[in-house]
């Protein structure tokens, strides 16, 4: 049985193990950064083509509240096309894999639409709905949308061949299966979706602001690339990919709550 | 007293026209209740097929089977049946995974709770009751699975080469595992193997299934008092029982 103490001393043999994993990384990060710091001056790179990241910090420092404000505003026109990918993308996965119907006629489009480059579709949305946060929200949504659906059709049609005989040897009905069975063998395949999805939503909400908008990082980067202040650009993309990595590790994270015994998540239990 | 499963003709084909495919059959037996029935023959003999149109999991292309009196039309629910592949989920613990043959079925695991303890302890993972499948090794994934085909008590069980994707070694301890565990609730089982010694050391009946399309060519008592150890390998009827199979396929050309 794990006592309070040994646990700490479990967190602290965890954390040298982290120290002893990626020691190699932590220097060739802050090296790269000296790199590019002492290129800029040893180069004599002007500063409105590049500038060393000291300046980005310094200058994005004092620019702080526009570009939190502005990540709030990317932030939500992610998160909100994000989630709604999810609350339609999930049943509809699970509908088309349940569904010969829907199978021969919706799936096959969803195949077709997948081709297409979601965020070419972009200024069409603009200019049907303007500036505002809808345009951008359905255009994150659009990009989400799609590894979702497809990865929930994939993970409910896969359900292996003996599992669905004992199941209906067991005489269970379809909800009971469903519940018990079908859905928790779905979970690690949807994940799958949920994860790509993540990764990409921030690239349709930074898009749709390139194309039409007065705020967010999108337009946040794109004035200041023309007023020829790269440092902030930088500090901008930074804001963004952190948005991305949150995203990104909230759904890491409650993958390992829903899922904890799949094998892309689960440790040796050492006891 | 009837049988108590009854296969009359039972003929399997696949596909239609210039493509069709004689799977398996016709073949006809009778499966006394409480018997430990293996069905014993080369690979793609249809002895799978057979084992999954007797738990109406596949529909007979002609014949009938009947068990209980009652011809066999949709999937089984008084049967146990075991795959080469278990059927134990990731996300459930070995007893969870017990429970889950309960709860499909509607029954409370709290009130089947001592027996799907016995149940373990019978299979000596009583102390693994609460380790997650991928915690187990390959040999006592199987035996979680046994108990999981078996708690729910019943009547037939089927068993498509339980064993098959274990080594030497542990096939023959799970064996024992396998045969006791038969002899406390004396279940019919219907086992699907391509071992004949395996066959021979388990059954009270074994069925020598031709290559495809199978058909029962000989059904073969095996008179060994059980319970069976290690030991009756040495025994002569064994030896002449493991012969006589072997000259059987010798004669088929499969060995």
């Amino acid at each position: 049985m794990a006592t309070e103490s040994s646990d700490q001393s479990n967190l602290g043999a965890k954390f040298g193990a982290l120290v002893n994993q990626s020691w190699m990384f932590i220097i060739f990060f802050i090296g790269f950064f000296l790199v590019w710091e002492y290129s800029v001056v040893v180069f004599d790179i002007p500063k409105y083509i590049l500038t060393p990241p000291s300046d980005v910090v310094r200058n994005g420092w004092a620019d702080l509240p526009k570009l939190l404000y502005f990540s709030y505003i990317t932030g939500l026109e992610t998160l909100l096309g994000y989630v709604v990918a999810i609350i339609v993308g999930l049943p509809l996965g699970m509908a088309i894999a349940f569904s010969s119907v829907l199978r021969r006629t919706i799936y096959p489009f969803f195949v077709c639409l997948e081709m297409t480059p979601k965020i070419a579709f972009a200024p069409l949305f603009i200019s049907w709905l303007g500036f505002g946060l809808l345009p951008k929200v359905i255009i994150v949504f659009l990009v989400c949308f799609f590894p979702i659906v497809l990865n929930a059709i994939l993970a409910f049609n896969s359900l292996s061949e003996e599992l669905t005989r004992f199941c209906r040897s067991t005489g269970a009905g379809v909800w009971r299966t469903f519940l018990r069975v079908r859905l928790p063998a779905a979970m690690p395949q949807c994940f799958v979706g949920f994860k790509y999805a993540a990764i990409n939503a921030t690239v349709g909400a930074a898009i749709a602001e390139f194309i039409g908008s007065d705020q967010g990082l999108g337009f946040y980067i794109q004035i200041v690339t023309g007023n020829m202040r790269p440092d902030l650009a930088f500090a901008g993309i930074f804001f963004l990919t952190l948005i991305g990595l949150l995203l990104f590790g909230a759904v890491t994270l409650a993958e390992r709550l829903i899922i904890p015994w799949h094998i892309s998540v689960r440790r040796v239990r050492t006891t | 007293m009837p049988p108590l499963i009854s296969i009359e003709n039972v003929r399997k084909t696949f596909g239609s026209g210039a493509s069709l495919v004689d799977a398996f059959g016709p073949v006809s037996l009778d499966i006394e209740e409480g018997q430990f029935v293996s069905l014993l023959g080369p690979s793609g003999c249809g002895k799978s097929t057979l084992m999954l149109m007797l738990a109406g999991l596949l529909d007979v292309t002609s014949g009938q089977i009947i068990v209980d009196g009652k011809a066999v039309k949709a999937p089984q629910t008084d049967v146990g049946i075991m795959f080469q592949d278990n059927t134990l989920v990731p996300w459930r613990t070995v007893r969870g995974n017990v429970d889950l043959q309960l709860e499909m079925r509607g029954l409370d695991p709290r009130r089947y709770k001592d027996r799907v303890l016995d149940l373990l302890g019978q299979v000596k993972l009583l102390d693994f009751a609460d380790r997650f499948p991928h915690e187990l090794s390959g040999g006592m994934q199987q035996r979680a699975a046994f108990c999981q085909a078996m708690v729910h008590d019943p009547h037939i069980m089927l068993l498509d080469e339980p064993l098959g994707k274990l080594d030497a070694m542990t096939r023959e301890s799970i064996r024992t595992d396998l045969q006791s565990l038969w002899m406390t609730r004396r279940p019919t089982v219907i086992f699907v193997t391509h071992s004949i010694e395996e066959a021979v050391q388990l059954s009270s009946q074994v069925a020598v299934i031709t290559p495809r399309p199978g058909r029962i060519d000989r059904l073969i008592d095996i008179n060994l008092p059980f319970p069976r150890d290690l030991g009756v390998k040495n025994s002569p009827e064994f030896i002449s029982h493991v012969r006589e199979i072997q000259e059987i396929f010798r004669g088929y050309g499969v060995i």
